[in-house]
C-alpha cells in the first residue's frame, strides 16, 4: 500500500474521523507500506502550519523513515511528475495529489488516502476503513 | 505461482543449496522462505516502531485531508 499525507496525519491525531483505521494501517505488521518524498514536506506543513506544534514534525519524520525502511519512501522522477501531470489534467486535481496516484500506479500498490473528494471518490485512492474490503 | 529466475553469485547458491539439503526442502522454497521472513521482519520492525511513535499522538482537530490542501504553495 502506498500512503499520502492524510493518511500520516490522521493516524497522529485521535481527534481525525480517519484516525483508528489509519493508525492500524502504521501499526499492521501483514502489510507492507510505502510513501512519496512529496509527504515529508506535506506532513511538516501541515504540523507547523495548521496544528502549530512544531514539536509533532521530529515524529512525523522519524514515521516516514520507518516506512523507507519498509515499502521504501519514492522520489519523484520526471517520467513519474509526467504521469501525475497527465492524471491531474484527467481527473481535475492538483499535481500533488496526482503524484501520490502515479506513484502508487508505478510500483503496483493502492494508493491509500484520506481524500474523499479528489481521490477516493474518483477512484484512484482507497480509505483506509476500506482496506480490509479492497 | 510464479516461475522466476534469479541470478545469484555462486558462494550464496552454494548456501542456498545446503540449507535446502538441511531441511530436506528444494532451492526454490529456501529462497521463498527466505525472502518472505525478511518482508515479514521489516514490517513487523516498522510496525513496533510506529506504535511507539503513535504512543504520544495528541488531537490535532481532524481534517487531515483538507488541511494537506489547504497548507500546499498557492498557485
Amino acid at each position: 500500500m502506498l500512503l499520502d499525507a492524510s493518511v500520516l496525519l490522521a493516524a497522529f491525531d485521535p481527534e481525525d474521523d480517519h484516525h483508528k483505521p489509519a493508525r492500524g494501517l502504521l501499526e499492521d505488521e501483514a502489510t507492507t507500506l510505502a510513501t512519496l518524498d512529496l509527504a515529508r514536506y506535506e506532513v511538516a506543513n501541515v504540523v507547523v502550519r495548521a496544528w502549530r506544534a512544531p514539536e509533532s514534525v521530529a515524529p512525523l519524520l522519524t514515521a516516514i523513515e520507518r516506512l523507507a525502511d519498509d515499502g521504501g519512501v519514492l522520489a519523484p522522477t520526471d517520467t513519474l511528475l509526467a504521469r501525475a501531470a497527465e492524471l491531474a489534467e484527467l481527473h481535475t486535481i492538483s499535481v500533488y495529489d496526482a503524484a501520490y496516484a502515479a506513484a502508487a500506479s508505478d510500483v503496483g500498490h493502492r494508493l491509500v488516502s484520506c481524500d474523499e473528494r479528489d481521490l477516493v471518490s474518483k477512484g484512484l485512492a482507497i480509505l483506509p476503513a476500506d482496506i480490509r474490503s479492497a | 505461482m510464479a516461475k522466476v529466475m534469479v541470478s545469484l553469485p555462486d558462494d550464496l547458491l552454494a548456501e542456498v543449496d545446503a540449507e535446502a539439503r538441511r531441511g530436506g526442502t528444494t532451492r526454490s522454497a529456501v529462497m521463498r522462505d527466505f525472502a518472505d521472513a525478511a518482508l515479514r521482519r521489516r514490517r513487523e520492525s516498522r510496525a513496533a516502531a510506529m506504535r511507539s511513535l503513535l504512543s504520544d499522538a495528541s488531537p490535532h482537530g481532524g481534517r487531515a485531508a483538507e488541511q494537506v490542501k489547504a497548507t500546499r504553495p498557492g498557485p
